[in-house]
């Protein structure tokens, strides 16, 4: 057999508008001349990290370094320290931003790009080219690094193209606007990737608050697709104003709440759907929420019970359990071990326990999840710590050095000691009583 | 800066806050389930990371419960986003300056 020619950079017709701007719509064959200028001024070799937070240039710049063979770090965090540690890993590393940054590395500028001349064919990637690189951040910001290679993340835009008929032939074309960065891989595969690979355009400017969502969806053509999280969702209904007609509303994240998904098919009158999904293996599943409990994996995906079989990445380890029902269907049974997933970050509660016993002063202390974790987006961890002649600010502004903020406990209760049994165990049950007075 | 006869930085003591300054404060606190006392924000602190030690999620819960108060609404395509987010002092001006009365 003939070895692989490779798959395409975009699968796309030159004419076929890509992203929307604020001036105006770009179309495929602009976006490959420009991101053919801006290649020319990127290094020989290295690896990118493209802080873009304008969707368009997040595209361009991510087309011009895969022009260019590099390798793009999906990292939105601008912090000097953590670009030293990823330039201390990945050689070569450069920075693409749209905004100033505060760094010693290499920044390209990405801004208004002159387009190269003449008809530019998108070329043929290897399946095995690693073309992003995707971090999970776990409880102290220690991130693990995720290899994509091109073939994986093509195979699963297809995938999820044929699953929400996003294909060419299987209506006008979409729009989507997206509350989620492009540097989160669902935000990356939603809208860098689908752009690239099927029928698609991507709004390009930032909307994060319930007045921007609402606006830029109506100056999206139709057929409008809203790609959020359940905190998003739950602001822009508690907004109160209906968005114009959309095609769907995709949520992803975190697990959607039954009520939220009823309301937005109520209120809003359009299909609520859902990825199942990880940075590590990409969108795996997806559901109609409001109507049914169980998750149909995308084509090519095959789940296990302990791993999951991704086209072009081979098994993956699942974070969560999972029950097989009705055909290749499946329901998600919780999390596995004690892990904990709040905005969008994952962190273990033994881990973070222990970073807790590492602060001086604590003699005993232990985070509790509450609840409604799972159901309510803006729930937070608390905390319940015997540190005697220390207070609570003291111990918080510790923690602040050592966890990712969003694992912050809200609120850190002192107490005398914690209700733990003759082995020394504490008992969800003592602990819960402990919580609730 | 203007070189008028003005008296330099007048001395608010720093944790002073202002009646409107206090009742953002409290609105926050009270949305985000902070553990600080609204008397205690340091007006001129950041809001976010270092200072007051917000995050996103807090930004869209901010959001809202502004916009339920004040009729205020946030946006981040607005040019003057980061200096509105800046601090309390900052947050409280914008909402000042835009709110229905």
């Amino acid at each position: 057999m003939p070895p692989e020619p490779g798959l395409p950079l975009i699968g796309r017709a030159a004419e076929e508008v890509i992203c929307h701007r604020a001036g105006g719509l770009v179309t495929v064959g602009r976006l490959l001349a420009e991101a053919t200028t801006l290649a020319a001024q990127l290094p020989a070799a290295g690896h990118a990290v493209n802080l873009c937070t304008d969707r368009y240039r997040m595209l361009l710049g991510f087309v011009a370094a895969l022009l260019r063979g590099h390798p793009t770090l999906l990292n939105a965090d601008a912090s000097a320290h953590r670009l030293q540690a990823l330039a201390g890993q990945y050689p070569g590393t450069y920075l693409l931003a749209d905004a100033p940054v505060a760094t010693s590395l290499p920044v390209i500028r990405v801004g208004e790009v002159e387009a190269a001349a003449g008809h530019i064919a998108p070329p043929l990637l290897p399946a095995d080219r690693i073309a992003a690189i995707a971090f999970t951040s776990g409880s102290t910001g220690q991130p693990t690094a995720h290899r994509k290679p091109w073939g994986a993340l093509v195979a699963a835009a297809r995938a999820a193209a044929e699953r929400f008929t996003l294909r060419h032939g299987d209506g006008p074309p979409s729009s989507i606007l997206a509350t989620v960065p492009p540097q989160h891989m669902y935000g990356f595969e939603t809208t860098i990737m689908l752009p690239l690979q099927a029928d698609v355009a991507c709004h390009a400017g930032e909307s994060f608050f319930p007045s921007d969502v609402l606006d830029a969806l109506a100056a999206l053509p139709p057929r409008r697709w809203l790609v959020t999280t359940p905190l998003h969702l739950r602001a822009l209904l508690a907004e109160g104003r209906r968005p114009v007609p959309l095609a769907g509303v995709i949520s992803a994240t975190a697990p959607l709440a039954p009520n939220l998904a009823e309301a937005v098919e109520r209120d809003w009158a359009v299909p609520m759907l859902e990825i199942y999904g990880a940075s590590e293996a990409g969108s795996m599943a997806s559901r109609r929420s409001a109507r049914e409990a169980d998750w149909l994996p995308y084509p090519g995906i095959r789940m296990g019970v302990e791993e999951v079989e991704v086209p072009g990445l081979g098994a993956v380890p699942l974070a969560d359990a999972i029950e097989p029902t009705a055909g290749e269907r499946f329901r998600l049974l919780g999390r596995r071990a004690d892990l904990v997933k709040l905005g969008g970050r994952r962190a273990s509660l033994a881990e973070l326990n222990r970073l807790l016993a590492e602060v001086e002063g604590v003699a005993d202390g232990v985070f509790l999840a509450p609840e409604d974790i799972e159901s309510n987006p803006a729930a937070r961890l608390s905390a319940y710590v015997v540190a005697p002649g220390r207070s609570a600010e003291d111990i918080l502004a510790a923690l602040r050095l050592r966890l990712e903020p969003v694992f912050l406990p809200r609120p850190l209760v002192l107490v005398e000691a914690l209700p733990r049994d003759r082995l020394g165990k504490l008992t969800r049950a003592a602990l819960r009583a402990m919580a609730t007075p | 800066m203007s070189a008028g006869p003005m008296t330099p930085t007048t001395e608010l003591p720093a944790t002073r806050l202002l009646p409107e300054e206090l009742e953002v404060a409290r609105l926050i606190v009270s949305a985000l389930s902070l553990e600080v006392a609204p008397e205690e924000i340091e007006p001129e602190a950041p809001l976010f990371n270092e200072g007051l030690g917000l995050d996103s999620i807090d930004a869209l819960e901010m959001a809202l419960a502004i916009s339920k108060a004040y009729n205020v609404k946030l946006r981040s395509d607005d040019e003057r986003n980061h200096r509105i987010f800046a601090s309390l002092r900052s947050l409280t001006a914008h909402i000042e300056k835009n709110r229905a009365r």
